[in-house]
């Protein structure tokens, strides 16, 4: 598949990382009405929420950014 | 050639064009809200004013057949699918070697799909894919484009719901209702699914549940190898966290395709009416030409992203074969 071609599907991303930002913070938020923990489960979530997004980004460029390197490599 | 004459036309037709767009100008600046705000009510007849437009999120529905609600959208997307179809019969039922208009249209159309899906996705796989992938492309375009036809949204009827009256339009872009969206996402995700499914079996999961790792670093410490052991559990648990990723990032693929066609679709329909609101007949025109580029871009991203992900999942366990080979 040609590689310009691939890159559509990172239009998705955006969608990606709030997403599971918006997810997590709900899933805290979920969390602390059940144990009346605030904000403990609200800061997890949030903090887990941008983990998982940031590594979710990464994981879906490293395809464009290894054939980039390979390229200057060789 | 004779030198008189400018674009094409004569000067006196060229200067009819020229007042007559000045008069619309005028008139449409004076009966809009721009021109309101500004040179203030001139009172011009009731033909030329424009009523503030109402934004509605929801579809409105206009009859019931049982306990199922047709909306104006639902009804809008089946006049799509009478049209298409009638395309479909007018240019095959007398198909011809030396191709007609309309055939040379839609074979031009088609023509051109299938090679974008065998581009991205190969000869064998393009082809396998070019049914769905063109239904999605058309379905969408149609819809796009046909919610820019006059009629769409002022053609309305008069209903009467818990006592107040409500004018409502009789049919509405089937792309502005998350409804259908949604349905077209859930139709573009379990194909590329099943696609997966098909194509790699059960270890098509090993993509969302990875625990080969895991599995290999428990078992090193079970023999005793504490240190790779513990190595290989630690790569396993990440391993599973990207699994978990893997599954969050495909359910999010539903949500964005819904919310990317909805929002498109439906900021277009609103941006047109506002801008027939604020200055009628003339403001609007560039509009319309740029929703019809973007209905295009649109039903294009959702076809050309179905076919993307599709050609992932069904490549996706040859790679796998060629990274442990």
């Amino acid at each position: 598949m040609d590689k310009r071609l691939a890159a559509l599907g990172l239009l998705g991303v955006g969608f990606f990382v709030a997403g599971s930002i918006i997810l997590g913070v709900v899933g805290g938020r979920w969390l602390d009405t059940r144990f009346g923990s605030e904000p403990l489960w609200l800061i997890v979530g949030l903090l887990l929420g941008v983990v998982v997004a940031f590594y979710g980004v990464y994981t879906m460029l490293r395809p464009f950014l290894d054939n980039k390197q390979n390229k200057g490599n060789s | 050639m004779s030198r008189k004459g400018c674009l094409g036309c004569s000067f006196p037709v060229l200067i009819t064009i020229v007042v007559v767009v000045l008069a619309v100008g005028v008139v449409s600046l004076l009966s809009g809200a721009l021109g309101k705000a500004i040179v203030g009510d001139v009172g011009l007849p009731e033909l030329f004013t424009v009523e503030a437009p109402h934004v509605q999120l929801p579809a409105e529905g206009i009859f019931h057949i049982g306990g199922f609600a047709v909306t104006n959208t639902l009804l809008a997307s089946w006049i799509t699918i009478v049209i298409l179809a009638f395309f479909a019969w007018a240019v095959t039922h007398r198909i011809k070697v030396i191709p007609s208009r309309l055939q040379n249209l839609l074979e031009f159309a088609l023509e051109w799909l299938l090679n974008f899906c065998i581009d991205v996705a190969g000869e064998k796989n393009g082809r396998r894919f070019f049914p769905v992938i063109t239904t999605i492309f058309l379905f969408v375009i149609m819809n796009s484009w046909l919610s820019l036809v006059p009629g769409f949204g002022s053609i309305t009827f008069t209903a009467i719901e818990h006592g107040e009256t409500h004018v409502l339009p009789l049919l509405r872009g089937a792309n502005t209702d998350i409804n259908f969206t949604l349905a077209l996402a859930l139709i573009s995700f379990v194909f590329v699914e099943y696609l997966g499914i098909r194509e790699g079996g059960l270890r098509y999961f090993t993509k969302f549940i990875n625990v080969r790792q895991f599995g290999r670093g428990v078992g090193q410490l079970l023999r005793g190898k504490v240190k790779s052991g513990f190595g290989g559990i630690f790569m396993g648990v990440i391993d599973m966290f990207v699994g978990v990723l893997e599954g969050i990032g495909e359910m999010m693929r539903i949500v964005s395709f819904t919310f990317r066609l909805f929002g498109n679709m439906l900021g277009g329909e609103i941006l047109i009416l506002m801008m027939l609101f604020l200055m009628p007949f003339l403001l609007a025109v560039p509009f319309y030409g740029l929703e019809m580029l973007v209905g295009a871009i649109q039903a294009l991203i959702f076809g050309g992203l179905t076919l993307v992900f599709a050609t992932m999942a069904v490549t996706q366990h040859e790679h796998e074969a060629s990274e442990s080979s």
